[in-house]
């Protein structure tokens, strides 16, 4: 049954897939001379379709519990008003457009150069022909690889001052919700995605297969942030990153300022906190933000900003600040000032 | 001396039983007994699902996938014919498949992005196209590996290739430039380089090396290319995205895909015009391969996740029958000559 449900989604989406491209894109790429590119939209869409109906999904599913069990009880949602938009924007692929236009011809330039020059390139999954470049066996390798990436990627966020005011930007939300994962600084999105990219020079494309896989991975994050109470368990709790785990990792005083500059780093996986020392299983729900968000004592009453292009500028102002020396964010600065 | 039991006729009829039993036992022991020996398959990529699908050539139907590497585009018989190459262009390695089963035989890795692929008339070269790292790397081929002779680095995406009966020209077409390039096989360098459209994409030679036919991506029509004299003499016009080409095998007539238009023109090489147009096909037709007989004509439906069975004769499309996504190279073991003997 489940079989038959999967194929019945995956051919509604080829169809639509088809629709949107035959009938609406296709003719403008032949019109406007861009037909080189039309193959490469072809297959974007397919990601564009599948991050929409996982947005749809993820707010079917988890509005209801945020309306019935809140972690938190909020009178008042305007200020998740960015954080839609910030999704509509990932979703729809913008910055992934973004990222192919400006950076994508760099890193396959770059790919072809360490061919030319003997370097060694190393494609993950055909480490062990036969088994690893099984699909299932090669999904799971990358997935545990990307998500090992991701975790440290995610801990320098947090450990340099600069980096730490691009994603402040996330960080700043005080009403978490299930649309929270994608608000982030665009340009730290294409310093994820350059990052991302220059792993793959080394390890190897993830496999493109896998959209479906990928969406789950992004349905779960929208898990990880949504106001709701949703207990995980002791043993699925250390599977997966659980909401109240993450939720850890948002609090004032936990995620940022803790004894390793923070908690709960992991993306998907908290094995990787488990690892290096810095998982909190503290479930108790906290707060959210930045410390220097709250009014004076507790901190400066610093805003970071009520919609997107203010976020995104005052990050640029902290950053600015920083380089010229002056103090940052109250707790972070002493702690992340690496600038 | 006959025997009386000879001439007994139960004794007749138990050396009748005898002798079909023997012979039906032989035919079971050599597997020719009643049952049909199993077709070949069809071998369909799904370059967005990293797998090939299987397809009963007899029945038609879908009988299986196998895994590839990432993103496989095409793929070609090496010249023994005892392989099918398939080029996994974002693993960079090949796989060499059994040309009737799908099969696996081996794998050469270290073949970078090798988006398209030919292997020059003489055996002795194997060319690649790499599309994402703009290039085009030239390989000696011994019968059996794979040595790397040069790599020349393009402006930008080249796309597909053919050679020169002689085998001492590659030409690539370079999408993102509009070009055609020719590769001096034997010292691996570039000869010359000529705009000829947008888009450029499929490029075929005529019998007797006469012309280059370029398949125009970007726009309605296929180019005729006097080589030799490096110009366009003539622009044949067909369906919109001119593409991917499939000869015909009656050294008259070449098929040409045109993936906007979502139809297939028919060029005769004699009048270099189209002369005929199949039409009604799903989104994207791409790649083609022709049944030995002539009669029916399979084509891969890029954007659809179909592949389609267009009868010659009435020049329409038959059957589709469904596969993964983003299907691309296609190929049967059992197939029409891809160049009829040359006319001339």
């Amino acid at each position: 049954m489940l079989d038959a449900m999967f194929d019945r989604a995956t051919g509604f989406i080829d169809g639509l897939q088809t629709l949107l491209f035959v009938d609406l894109l296709q003719p403008i790429f032949y019109a406007l001379g861009l037909m080189g590119y039309a193959e490469d939209a072809y297959d974007a869409l397919y990601w564009v379709i599948v991050g929409l109906l996982q947005v749809l999904i993820a707010y079917l599913l988890l509005r209801p519990l945020e309306a019935l069990r809140p972690a938190e009880p909020w009178t008042d949602r305007r200020a998740l008003r960015a954080d839609v938009i910030y999704t509509w924007i990932a979703r729809l692929g913008l910055l992934n457009i973004a990222f192919f236009f400006l950076l994508q011809p760099l890193f396959f330039h770059w790919q072809s150069l360490m061919a030319m020059h003997g370097l060694p390139q190393f494609d993950l999954d055909g480490w062990l022909p036969g088994i690893s470049d099984r699909p299932v066996v090669s999904f799971a390798i990358y997935f545990v690889v990307l998500d090992f990436a991701g975790y440290w990627y995610h801990r320098w966020q947090h450990r340099f001052g600069i980096w730490w005011e691009l994603h402040a930007v996330h960080h700043s939300q005080r009403q978490l919700s299930l649309w929270s994962d994608d608000r982030n600084h665009f340009l730290d999105e294409m310093l994820q995605a350059a990052f991302f990219a220059a792993l793959a020079l080394v390890i190897g494309v993830a496999p493109g297969q896998f959209l479906m896989l990928v969406a789950v991975g992004n349905f779960l994050q929208s898990v990880q942030h949504a106001n709701a109470r949703i207990p995980f368990g002791p043993v699925l709790g250390r599977l997966l990153v659980s909401p109240a785990f993450h939720r850890r990792h948002h609090a004032i005083g936990d995620g940022h300022e803790g004894v390793h500059r923070g908690c709960n780093f992991g993306v998907l996986l908290p094995w990787w906190d488990m690892l290096f020392g810095s998982a909190s299983w503290d479930a108790r729900v906290k707060p959210t933000g930045i410390a220097d968000q709250l009014p004076a004592p507790a901190g400066s009453g610093r805003d970071y900003g009520g919609g997107i292009w203010a976020q995104q500028w005052r990050a640029f102002g902290r950053i600015g600040a920083r380089l010229a020396g002056r103090a940052s964010s109250a707790q972070g600065a002493a702690k992340g000032n690496e600038a | 001396m006959n025997s009386p039991a000879m001439h007994h006729p139960i004794g007749a009829r138990w050396r009748q039983l005898l002798r079909i039993s023997l012979a039906t036992a032989a035919a079971a022991m050599l597997g020719l007994g009643s049952a049909a020996r199993a077709a070949d398959s069809v071998i369909v990529l799904d370059s967005a699902e990293a797998q090939l699908t299987l397809i009963d050539s007899a029945t038609h139907k879908v009988i299986g996938t196998a895994p590839t590497g990432k993103e496989p585009h095409h793929l070609l018989l090496t010249p023994d014919q005892r392989s099918l190459v398939v080029a996994n262009s974002a693993s960079n390695n090949l796989m060499l498949v059994d040309p009737r089963t799908g099969k696996l035989q081996r794998r050469i890795d270290g073949i970078e992005d090798p988006y398209q692929l030919g292997f020059s008339p003489d055996r002795k070269w194997f060319v690649t196209a790499a599309l994402r790292l703009d290039r085009v790397d030239i390989y000696h081929y011994d019968g059996q590996d794979f040595k790397l002779a040069a790599r020349l680095p393009m402006a930008r995406t080249p796309s597909h290739l053919t050679f020169s009966s002689d085998s001492q020209t590659v030409f690539v077409t370079v999408q993102d430039t509009g070009e055609l390039v020719a590769i001096d096989l034997p010292t691996q360098t570039l000869r010359w380089r000529m705009p000829v459209g947008d888009t450029p994409a499929g490029v075929w030679m005529t019998p007797g090396d006469k012309y280059l036919l370029v398949g125009m991506t970007g726009a309605d029509y296929v180019a005729v290319v006097d080589w030799r004299e490096r110009k366009v003499i003539k622009k044949i016009p067909t369906g919109r995205a001119a593409h991917n080409f499939r000869s015909l095998a009656d050294g008259k007539r070449v098929a040409v895909s045109n993936r906007v238009s979502n139809t297939i023109s028919i060029i005769d090489y004699g009048s270099l015009t189209k002369v005929d147009e199949i039409a009604g096909l799903l989104p994207g037709p791409d790649d083609m391969e022709l049944t030995p007989d002539r009669r029916y004509l399979w084509v891969t439906f890029r954007f659809a996740r179909h592949v389609g069975v267009i009868d010659m004769n009435t020049l329409k499309l038959v059957e589709t029958i469904p596969v993964g996504r983003s299907p691309h190279g296609i190929f049967f073991a059992d197939r029409a000559p891809i160049q009829a003997p040359n006319a001339d």
